[in-house]
């Protein structure tokens, strides 16, 4: 487990977090933000004990992954801290410490997996992935899915970029920078 | 006019977006020429997992705009607007990441160099059209029907630059130009439907949307207009089986179709999952 200050500089550092320095802890974030009350802690409290350093803390906090991105906050915010932007950070942090993935993290890996392969996402798809590992997610919206398909909503057919190696490529060499990085 | 066009991943399959955008496009002679070869913006997961393939993808499909000689990018979905968008700040303000981005787009042979206006087709509409253009295509009078403008979050916020960030009103003007009433008090209009996260966390989403749905209906709204794919199945589908009062939930393009006189059919309107009926 990395220490608390190494993961502070980390956030600090690679990812530009030394703005919230210019926090003045209003509450502006955690008052604007539609889910706050299903927080482990608002916006505010976070930043807070991230100054502070109670970096493993942050990281396994709901907060992060409860994060929408409507942007309330950050259009509120006296300060104009790009707090969505930090919120994307910290969770990119607590998937490279190795939290317990929460289901939010199954969810994107289900959106990209078919985005990497194909270049293009059908709901179908995403929702597949995702269903496959939250079998009783997937039985709940059976339904809906019934009648989605009633109404042709539905894309069967996986939907690609036809460049399919090219953008591969692309992808392979991002994958690459960001490993160096 | 012509502009170029990228539709993201949900248009097609959106109860009617296409067809009906194709449809009032054509009435008022607005060209949209799609982005060959188009891949996913990114979105939210993206931006949520990976530091610089979240910025290739946007950036993917603007280099395959420049490649194609457009300067103008109209999307119809909030989320790839807003992720376009956002490429295009950081890659402005950060040349390392900017080279970066282009090393990979350059196994692809393309370029990215930002010289681009990233706009969503409603604003295109009130803001390039004189109101003329708009009102002598209306056939049919929707003066009884009341509309309540749902604009979600992802056109105004964090810019605030096209229109107010919590009470916007473009439109609400396009909603009064094809003849219409606009819901003037509707104060749910910026409230968030939840987004991917209705997937995940339903239980905590379904008060959001349930809120966006009770302030439309308590105020006599006929239908709720959205302007996003995601936004538009969030509400819609959040009524399914609701047991609360139900309210269609259209999108814009297909509301300007009614007032052009097309029909129900042609904008597909059957497609919703809450029952739509005109009665004005």
């Amino acid at each position: 487990m990395m220490t608390d200050s190494v993961l502070r500089d980390r956030f600090f550092k690679k990812y530009h977090g030394q703005e919230i320095e210019n926090c003045i802890q209003c509450g502006m974030c955690s008052g604007s933000c539609p889910l706050a009350p299903h927080m482990d802690f608002g916006p505010r409290q976070l930043f807070a004990m991230a100054r502070e350093g109670d970096m493993n803390e942050v990281l396994h906090a709901n907060t992060i992954w409860l994060c929408v991105s409507c942007y309330n906050c950050v259009v509120k915010c006296p300060r104009g801290i790009s707090i969505t932007d930090h919120m994307y950070s910290l969770k990119k942090m607590a998937t490279e410490v190795g939290i317990k993935p929460p289901k939010m993290l199954h969810l994107y890996r289900s959106f990209n997996a078919p985005v990497e392969k194909n270049g293009r996402l059908t709901d179908v798809m995403a929702m597949a992935g995702y269903g496959l590992r939250h079998p009783g997610a997937a039985m709940a919206n059976v339904p809906l899915g019934l009648k989605m398909l009633s109404r042709k909503r539905l894309e069967l057919k996986p939907a690609s970029v036809k460049n399919i190696d090219g953008f591969q490529r692309v992808l392979k060499k991002a994958k690459e920078l960001e490993r160096v990085s | 006019m012509k502009y170029g066009f990228f539709p993201g991943c949900s248009y097609k399959g959106a109860a009617g977006y296409k067809e009906s955008t194709e449809a009032v496009s054509r009435l008022l002679g607005i060209e949209l020429v799609e982005i060959q070869d188009w891949n996913c913006c990114g979105a939210t997961s993206y931006w949520s997992t990976q530091s610089i393939e979240a910025y290739v993808l946007p950036a993917r499909i603007m280099a395959l705009a420049e490649k194609q000689g457009l300067s103008e990018i109209v999307n119809v979905c909030n989320a790839c607007y807003s992720t376009l968008r956002k490429a295009q700040e950081k890659l402005a303000q950060d040349n390392d990441l900017n080279e970066k981005v282009n090393l990979a787009l350059a196994e692809e042979g393309l370029k990215y160099t930002g010289n681009l206006n990233i706009r969503h087709l409603m604003e295109v509409i009130v803001n390039d059209l004189n109101a003329d253009d708009i009102k002598k295509h209306i056939k049919k009078d929707l003066s009884g029907f009341v509309v309540a403008p749902y604009y979600g979050c992802q056109l105004n916020r964090p810019w605030a630059d096209i229109d107010d960030a919590h009470y916007p009103v473009l439109m609400d003007r396009l909603i009064e130009m094809v003849g219409a009433k606009p819901l003037k008090n509707y104060s749910a209009k910026t409230e968030c439907c939840g987004a991917a996260h209705m997937v995940a966390h339903k239980d905590l989403c379904m008060p959001l949307n349930n809120r966006i749905v009770k302030d439309a209906v308590s105020k006599s709204a006929q239908t709720i207009c959205t302007l996003c794919p995601l936004c538009q199945f969030n509400v819609d589908a959040s009524q399914y089986k609701s047991g609360l009062p139900m309210v269609p939930v259209i999108f814009f393009t297909q509301m300007m179709g009614l007032a052009f006189g097309l029909s129900e059919k042609d904008l597909k309107l059957q497609k919703l999952l809450t029952p739509f009926k005109l009665a004005v």
